[in-house]
């Protein structure tokens, strides 16, 4: 019983959202709005569980003293704090909230990112060689878009940008559309799987 | 050590000293190279020049984080620099957790912006009329959906924690029959989300702001003409500006230019770097050919 009734709950209701997408009449469309806004709660949830969860870890790595646990104080005190300064202060264009965010925040968040460019310089140098001749057609197209990319591209020759163009519009979309086509039929696959109850990990559990 | 040995092993250091060092100039060397535009970029300004001005509303999701600012934020501000300087409502929205205060910072920097040339009260932009942000929901697709229905029954307050139904543009502004396109800025796959659902099912305008790392799984969609308009990354962003300055919507050009000449200048000292590594690399496989 305890999976023959969520199983039938998504068999029904994975059919009823099927046909209501393709009837856009006022009562499937009232459904579909009811449902949608049971979602958007349902993750809110989600969110409360992520944050009980990450309290949860956190404060047991402090109080277990494992590895690197003052990190878990930096998080836990910068998550409450956040969330007690935007919710007294609130978060307005000069709120202290928002100062925070841009002053601290988005600045380390970019530092992070930016060290990227350091190691993609670097492997780039080391490991990028044109040892075979897929190796040689990758380093040749690399090269070609990124000329024709930077601005001074037109430059080398008038018709390098619209070379890069052409190698993102035809080989490269070629590709995509092919990766796009095999990700919508297996999702196609997994959720006709879902819906009628082959595919059953979700419910957790052993079988 | 030969000459070939040494230049495929050239110290790390070096490679990043010379790196920041590019990086840096530009931003003291002020160097303006003309733009290439693409064809994805000019279709997305021209999509919005032929919005009639205080008509529908332009939709942006900002969707990016504080890690791709670079790229996206010049974008959103070149967007709403288009929008504000045509008389276009701008609605914004995000689905990305840490975009909300970048979104409030792009929002209020270009606002004050337009309100410091203001001559009068007429002209300067006004919150719930010109404008509005309604900020972060969770649930993605379920809400892309429902706005479909009723924008309101979504965002029933919008980030401030006002009620939407005090706006004068959210009274005009009800469902995506009053959007003219949703323009999504994102660092991840938010996009395809529109495309796939509330475009499938309402036929609303898509178009996107995306990291260049992102930008080439989109290029099938502006080939249907799914994606109405693609900027990609940091270069789509200092097309735009160069788009919006041209149209006499900007007076300088923004960050994105600047950007975009420290990246060409990295580009280039990349493939440098790549093709001594590669030379290095040919000149000792003949060299062990030669002493076998």
């Amino acid at each position: 019983m305890k999976r023959k009734i969520p199983l039938g709950i998504c068999l029904i209701m994975g059919i009823m959202m099927i046909i209501q997408f393709f009837i856009p009449h006022p009562v499937s469309l009232g459904f579909a709005s009811t449902i949608y806004k049971w979602v958007i709660v349902l993750m809110a949830f989600a969110l409360v569980l992520a944050i009980g969860n990450l309290i949860r870890h956190h404060t047991l790595k402090i109080r277990k003293r494992k590895e690197d646990w003052p990190y878990s104080i930096v998080t836990l005190f910068g998550m409450t704090a956040m969330a007690v300064i935007g919710l007294i202060w609130g978060v307005d264009p000069d709120s202290l909230y928002q100062r925070i965010f841009l002053n601290i925040l988005a600045p380390l968040g970019g530092t992070m990112f930016a060290l990227l460019a350091y190691y993609m310089a670097s492997a780039a140098y080391r490991a990028f060689r044109a040892r075979s001749l897929e190796a040689t057609l990758l380093l040749i197209s690399a090269f070609i878009v990124m000329i024709g990319f930077m601005p001074f591209g037109q430059y080398v020759h008038t018709r390098f940008p619209a070379f890069a163009e052409w190698v993102m519009q035809v080989p490269n979309m070629a590709s995509q559309r092919g990766i796009l086509l095999g990700v919508a039929f297996g999702s196609i696959a997994t959720a006709l799987k879902i819906i009628l109850g082959i595919e059953r990990s979700w419910l957790g559990g052993k079988e | 050590m030969k000459w070939y040995d040494r230049i495929t092993r050239i110290d790390r250091r070096i490679i990043y000293l010379l790196l920041t060092s590019l990086v840096i100039l530009p931003f003291f060397i002020k160097v303006t190279i003309p733009q290439n535009i693409m064809p994805q970029t000019k279709r997305l300004f021209d999509f919005i020049e032929a919005i009639p001005p205080n008509d529908k509303a332009v939709m942006i999701s900002f969707d990016y984080t504080p890690q791709t600012q670079p790229e996206c934020h010049p974008m959103a501000k070149s967007l709403l620099r288009q929008c504000f300087s045509r008389g276009i409502p701008v609605i914004g929205l995000s689905f990305d957790p840490q975009a909300p205060g970048l979104a409030v910072d792009a929002l209020t920097s270009i606002v004050n912006e337009f309100d410091s040339l203001a001559t009068s009260k007429e002209d300067s932009l006004v919150y719930g009329v010109d404008y509005v942000y309604l900020g972060w929901k969770s649930g993605r697709i379920a809400a892309q959906l429902d706005m479909g229905e009723d924008i309101g029954g979504v965002f029933p307050r919008d980030y401030f924690g006002a009620l939407i139904d005090s706006f004068p543009l959210m009274n005009k502004v009800k469902n995506y029959k009053n959007v003219a396109i949703v323009v999504i800025l994102a660092s991840a796959d938010y996009p395809l989300d529109w495309i796939r659902y509330p475009q499938t099912r309402y036929g609303v305008n898509v178009a996107a702001g995306l990291t260049a790392v992102m930008a080439p799984k989109y290029y099938p969609f502006v080939q249907t003409g799914q994606v109405s308009g693609l900027m990609s990354g940091m270069k789509g962003a200092a097309e735009y500006e160069k788009l919006v300055l041209d149209h006499g919507y900007a007076r300088a050009l923004g960050n994105a230019e600047t950007g975009m000449n420290s990246q060409s200048m990295i580009h280039i000292l990349i493939m440098i770097f790549i093709i001594l590594g590669n030379v290095g690399y040919f000149f000792s496989r003949r060299q062990k050919g030669a002493d076998k």
